[in-house]
């Protein structure tokens, strides 16, 4: 099968909510700029918000936020591991996106997001500030609108082409491979300037109900992005901070929380009673939910049942149209209603790394560059802590516009691969004669890391882990049966996962100390160690080597003197038992079974056979 | 060929009568789920990769798709 060869200027691989942004921002900033955006789906329903989004979950506007107020927010959650000049950036740049989201969905202010009797755009309070940050949206349609601006400025947009290789060339990037997920026609493009929007690794944990695909997050995103930029060399950052989604239980979408709270809602346990002061995802609620549970108060549920009837009309309408559209009939499936107080269950499901609603991911700067010439990040795999969409559009929008620059003065790259070769090692799955199933190799891969690596963390079940991604690599990965293209790309998946899973379990490892309550409760360090303050743990691979090397930097020196923690604290762990019951010692050397060893050897004999009876 | 058994514990269910086989639901699941069987009616040929986002419902113009319940599993 022939290969086809494109000479773009930036490649944007990923076209979900950041990426299809960098292709309009990078295609504004330079028309003639050769764009390529590359997604595993069509980049009209493909990604976090394919299905449209509720909110923005963090802005300031006039009237109601500053950009410090996001960063005060943002220095508290992230617990001072943050640049805040990125949060700065988020802040003061929200106004543009949502200028922007109107222009290419074409509604008016007042439509597509509320506004006040000053004509303010009107925002709740969310977060640990007491400023209110978070603007709701009716955002059905935002991702076809992005997808058409997309392809209105003459973008190159291949849909179903998933990125499996990211090159590079004297530290520098120098272009992607790619394949069609149907038809497996292949691409080898070239560009000295790839930004990398491929989302956060939610396909990682499995969920607790055992659907694969019963996620929280798109799981099309399964830490690609994270595995392209390690192997180029670039440095990932803050990977031992777990996102452990509190969701409504087994269902693909979020407790509601963000949507709920700000009108009124909150979280109970069994017992009927709030259990933690606010609902916003960050690690002390999640501890304080792994509490609950642990101390026999779960499940817990989301408590709707005192709003007024219309608030609850109007709750079900935003839930139900958008985002996850399916909940309102998962609802009434279980016989779950709004207005009975423990009815819709919530549950931790699973474990994911992303930065968006968490901190995991690629380092960037407030210009999403990475840590190598011609790489550039954004959307939930670049780490600018809690984020939120609101982040993907203003960093993917900044990095294509950073990219298009920096592709107008760099030197066109050549690529000397060999493409035959590169092809045929990438499709051994599919021209094996046989092997694991691949969704076998999934399941146990996830199963793994939920089960080894679900805080709170275990230094010894961590080590273990190693053991797993170091056996799966050898003997699983390379044995993988699959049977046509739509399956081969789950072999880079699983690949990704694994990485992900090493550079989570090596991270948190290095990071002697707990922080970010659940997020990374540590228990053999379960207290914050202020020798951690300022300090972030960065994966990188020695490109040298091979080998994956652990370390830490210090974030940037703090521009506003805000608090760098919330008040929560690490629970004392006595879990007294008493004596378990004694019984005398056993001979060790049981001569019966020593004498049938030396009798009948190690073959088991067969005494009795099946007789067929005539 | 159809890839499954136990057509029942799906949960994409076409209205045939509805369909023309436009395809449309097939080019825009983000999630590749879809394909159009021999006789042109859409079917679930990557069951467990359905995100059950209800994007296929959506797309199409004549209403023919149904999402008549959710995954077992997480039913």
């Amino acid at each position: 099968m022939a290969y086809r060869k494109i000479d773009a200027d930036v490649i944007i691989v990923g076209g979900g909510s950041a990426g299809t942004f960098a292709a309009i921002k990078a295609k504004t900033a330079n028309p003639k700029a050769r764009v390529v955006v590359l997604d595993k789906g069509p980049i009209e329903t493909s990604g976090a918000i394919g299905r449209g989004m509720d909110a923005l979950n963090i802005v300031s506007v006039p009237g109601y936020g500053t950009p410090e107020d996001v960063v005060e927010a943002l220095t508290k959650v992230s617990e001072g591991i943050i640049d805040q000049e990125a949060a700065y950036v988020l802040g003061e740049k929200s106004i543009e996106v949502i200028k922007d989201l109107e222009e290419f969905t074409g509604r008016e202010p007042g439509d597509l997001f509320p506004v006040d009797e000053n004509g303010n755009y009107k925002c709740n309070y969310l977060h640990p500030t007491q400023k209110p940050l978070y603007l709701a949206m009716d955002g059905e349609d935002i991702k076809r609108a992005l997808a058409r601006e997309v392809r209105r400025l003459g973008c190159t947009v291949l849909d179903r082409t998933a990125t499996v290789k990211l090159f590079t060339a004297d530290g520098k990037v120098t272009g992607v491979f790619a394949f069609d997920i149907r038809t497996g026609e292949h691409f080898l493009i070239s560009a000295p300037a790839v930004v990398l929007t491929a989302g956060c690794a939610g396909r990682f944990g499995m969920p607790r109900d055992g659907y694969l695909s019963g996620i929280y997050e798109f799981p099309g995103n399964t830490g690609d992005g994270y595995a392209l930029a390690y192997h180029a060399g670039a440095e990932m950052v803050n990977m031992e901070c777990f996102q452990t989604n509190l969701l409504m239980k087994d269902f693909n979408g979020p407790a509601c929380g963000y949507v709920v709270i700000p009108r009124g809602g909150y979280g109970i346990n069994a017992l009927g009673e709030k259990y933690w002061s606010h609902g916003y995802w960050s690690g002390d609620m999640f501890l304080a939910v792994w509490r609950e549970f642990t101390e026999g108060r779960g499940p817990v549920y989301l408590k709707l049942d005192h709003l007024p009837e219309d608030t609850i009309q109007g709750l079900e309408k935003i839930l139900w149209g958008t985002e996850r559209t399916v909940r309102g009939q998962f609802h009434k499936q279980r016989n779950e209603n709004y207005r009975c107080w423990d009815s819709v269950e919530q549950g931790m499901e699973e474990i994911t790394l992303c930065s968006g609603h968490s901190m995991s991911g690629i380092w960037v700067n407030k210009d999403a560059e990475t840590s190598v010439p011609g790489l550039f990040a954004a959307g939930d795999c670049a780490a600018v802590p809690h984020q939120y969409l609101t982040g993907a559009f203003v960093f993917g929008g900044i990095a294509g516009k950073t990219a298009a620059e920096y592709a107008a003065k760099a030197k066109a790259p050549k690529l000397d691969i060999d493409v035959d070769k590169l092809w045929k090692e990438l499709r051994v799955p599919l021209d094996r004669p046989d092997g694991l199933p691949v969704e076998q190799v999934e399941i146990k891969i996830r199963g793994k890391v939920s089960q080894y690596m679900t805080p709170p963390k275990s230094d010894p079940l961590y080590n273990k882990m190693l053991w797993w991604v170091d056996r799966m690599r050898r003997e699983d990965v390379p044995n993988i049966k699959v049977c046509d293209f739509h399956d081969l790309i789950k072999v880079t998946e699983i690949n990704s996962m694994i990485d992900c899973a090493e550079m989570a379990v090596k991270a948190s490892l290095y990071r002697t100390e707990s922080r970010w309550g659940l997020s990374h409760y540590r228990l053999t360090h379960p207290k914050v160690d202020s020798k951690w303050d300022g300090k972030q743990v960065v994966v990188k691979k020695n490109l040298a080597t091979g080998e994956m090397e652990v370390s830490s930097k210090d974030v940037p020196k703090y521009k506003w003197d805000y608090p760098t923690r919330l008040e929560y604290e690490y629970p004392e762990l006595k879990l007294e038992i008493g004596k378990g019951y004694v019984h005398p010692d056993n001979d060790y050397n049981d001569p019966w079974i020593t004498e049938k060893v030396s009798r009948e050897g190690m073959d088991i004999p067969k005494r009795m056979t099946v007789k067929k009876e005539d | 060929m159809e890839r499954f058994d136990c057509k029942k514990y799906e949960w994409v269910k076409v209205d045939k009568s509805k369909c023309a086989s436009c395809g449309t639901c097939v080019d825009y699941c983000p999630r590749d789920v879809l394909r159009l069987d021999n006789q042109g009616f859409p079917y679930m040929a990557y069951r467990d990769d359905c995100w059950y986002c209800d994007v296929c419902k959506f797309v199409c113009q004549l209403d023919a798709i149904e999402l008549e319940t959710v995954p077992y599993l997480i039913r």
